[in-house]
């Protein structure tokens, strides 16, 4: 997909995102749900950047969503930081935990950076609960439940008033994705790109896989704990619930519903699964069980997202390969 | 203070025994097969369900001696079909290492939220195996905890014998050797790899029943099994069954000594820092081949 196309379509697509509070800005129940689309579009478009372009079964994308998250609590808590900085603070601790988490990972073959990805986020949870966590201030088990909510030039952004708020997020969702999908089409993404498909080769070219692998756990998990950060200062407490496995199962959703690898798919995968997930909300205790069975279906059948199908079905597409 | 560290020893034998037997079954099936299986956890809650099942609300005659002879069988036929149904579709494109590693992932939460929907939210637990206990001077060993451990070498070295002397065994070890080399000779790929994840499910399916004795079956408890099970499969080398062998009793015996000095909750830590640890030094694990 070219630049041109990939950032037409998510021009229209936040350009309809922009006039939504017009029509539904009273309703808070919407608005809600379109704040939670942008944060998890972007949240899904950075695993979208490491699993798809970049080719790593990087796992840990909600622990650096929770890591962000946490990190910008504390900060503004405990340190008594204004929540603007405490939430760039964040992204820059997120960015350097991404590179530490990242540097193990260089060596390790596939299934095992997932393995070493998902153990940071199992291990987060008994950390942040334990005398380790409250030690540096994440509550416990009981969680962080005062963050106060951003304050700019003495303009409270809360979540009592949601569409300030709401174009707060989206101008910084603006700002990362055209950070990302610029790094796809860049000279980087291709670099990616290349070390994806063979890494052996790419190095014989020039390439660096190390700074190119750390640059991407660095990016995208920087991105990631921004997002988080902002979250918190959103909902305004935070606990370890947030590291449960449905969490987790609503992002694969989302990609696998835009298709691996195939970038701008992903915040409409966004779209669709907030919206499942709060339709689904209902049925209480069996959500997660309809999740866990969309994901196995989905798997199955979709194999290429929405984008793979628009493509199936459109027949220029198929002329332009 | 001696009494109590044979305690903790005695302790971590025993798990280290159960999880073995686990990693094993799943060492085995991503030397065969390639897949990473996610759904593990889930598989082992499934025998402990399997056996609460049989034997508090239907009453099994026998009590566990017809569990193990019903839970094989079918543990075998829920692990060929699942394998037949989700996962061999997925090997027909590239990137379906990925996509077993997601899809297994959703299979799991699935199965976790089934069995609350099923058996309710609240922890069970299954009768003792046997009565009793055995006493040594002033070392304390319960029957029960003799017989997991039996139970469960007996299990490996029986499966050991399998895959060294029978036909099908050669040809699991063929395929995990070279799947391309075993197809021209004749060996049935799909049948194979079908068979070792449902072996492989039959092994997680019993270490359930076992420790699961000895613990309690938690619904949501499946994510730490699953990891515990990683861990020592990757710390002993993926593939190797050997490496797992020794790292499943390294990590029981780790797991009962910071359980005792430091507390449970560091148990977790200690075992993720230790895989780290190892992956930054050998990034094969211990005993794994390049």
């Amino acid at each position: 997909m070219s630049l041109k196309r990939m950032v037409l379509i998510l021009c229209g697509f936040y350009c309809v995102m922009g006039i939504m509070p017009l029509f539904v800005g009273d309703t808070d129940y919407i608005m809600n749900i379109l704040v939670m689309i942008l944060i998890w579009a972007v949240v899904a478009s950075c695993w979208d950047v490491i699993m798809g372009f970049a080719g790593i079964f990087s796992f840990g994308q909600v622990a650096f969503y929770v890591m962000g998250a946490y990190a910008s609590a504390i900060l503004s808590v405990s340190l008594d930081i204004p929540p603007v900085f405490a939430i760039m603070m964040a992204g820059v601790i997120t960015g350097m935990l991404g590179v530490l988490v990242g540097l193990p990972c260089l060596k390790l073959a596939g299934p095992y950076i997932a393995l070493v990805t998902f153990a940071v986020h199992m291990t987060l949870i008994p950390f942040l609960k334990g005398p380790l966590g409250r030690a540096i201030g994440s509550g416990g088990s009981q969680g962080i439940l005062t963050i106060p909510p951003i304050n700019l030039l003495g303009f409270a952004f809360s979540s009592e008033q949601l569409v300030p708020f709401f174009y707060l997020t989206l101008f910084l969702t603006i700002i990362c994705t055209l950070i990302l999908a610029f790094i796809i089409k860049s000279y980087w993404g291709t670099a990616f790109l290349a070390l994806k498909d063979s890494e052996n080769f790419a190095t014989s070219l020039g390439i660096s896989a190390f700074r190119y692998k750390l640059m991407v756990f660095a990016i995208t998990s920087s991105i990631t704990g921004l997002f988080g950060a902002l979250y918190a200062h959103y909902v305004g407490m935070l606990s370890t619930k947030m590291l449960s496995m449905d969490v987790f199962t609503i992002l694969m959703i989302m990609i696998v519903i835009g298709g691996i690898g195939k970038y701008p798919g992903v915040v409409v995968g966004a779209v669709i699964t907030v919206t499942i997930n709060q339709l689904l909300a209902p049925v209480g205790m069996y959500r997660p069980l309809i999740m866990g069975a969309m994901v196995v279906v989905l798997v199955l059948f979709l194999r290429d997202g929405v984008i793979g199908l628009a493509q199936k079905f459109s027949p220029l597409q198929r002329k332009l390969g | 203070m001696v009494f109590e560290i044979i305690d903790v020893i005695i302790s971590g034998l025993i798990n280290g025994s159960v999880y073995a037997l686990m990693a094993v079954g799943l060492t085995l099936v991503y030397g065969v097969t390639k897949a990473f299986n996610f759904a593990y956890g889930s598989f082992y809650n499934m025998g402990g369900y399997f056996a609460w099942m049989l034997l508090i609300p239907v009453g099994l005659i026998g009590g566990y001696f017809s569990v193990f002879f019903v839970a094989i069988p079918v543990f075998f036929v829920v692990g060929y079909l699942l394998e037949k149904i989700l996962i061999s579709p997925l090997r027909k494109h590239d990137d379906w290492e990925m996509k077993v590693m997601m899809l297994t992932l959703g299979l799991s939460l699935f199965m976790d939220f089934g069995y609350q929907a099923v058996f309710g939210p609240r922890i069970k637990s299954l009768p003792g195996m046997i009565e009793g206990t055995l006493e040594l001077g002033q070392v304390v060993l319960f029957h029960q905890d003799i017989v997991i451990f039996i139970l469960s070498v007996g299990g490996m070295i029986c499966f050991g014998w399998l895959l060294n002397n029978t036909r099908t065994g050669m040809a699991v070890q063929a395929v995990a050797q070279n799947p391309a080399g075993a197809k021209i000779v004749g060996i049935p790929k799909d049948f194979i790899f079908a068979a070792t994840f449902a072996i492989s499910t039959i092994m997680v399916g019993l270490g359930g029943i076992l420790l699961s004795q000895k613990t309690f079956i938690d619904p949501m408890g499946s994510t730490n099994i699953m990891i515990k099970a990683w861990v020592i499969t990757a710390f002993g080398g993926m593939g190797s069954i050997s490496g797992s062998l020794y790292a499943a009793f390294i990590l029981g015996m780790l797991e009962a000594f910071v359980g005792w000095h430091f507390g449970m909750i560091y148990v977790q830590i200690a075992t993720l820092t230790l895989l780290l640890v190892t992956l930054t030094i050998r990034p094969r694990g211990l005993m794994g081949r390049e």
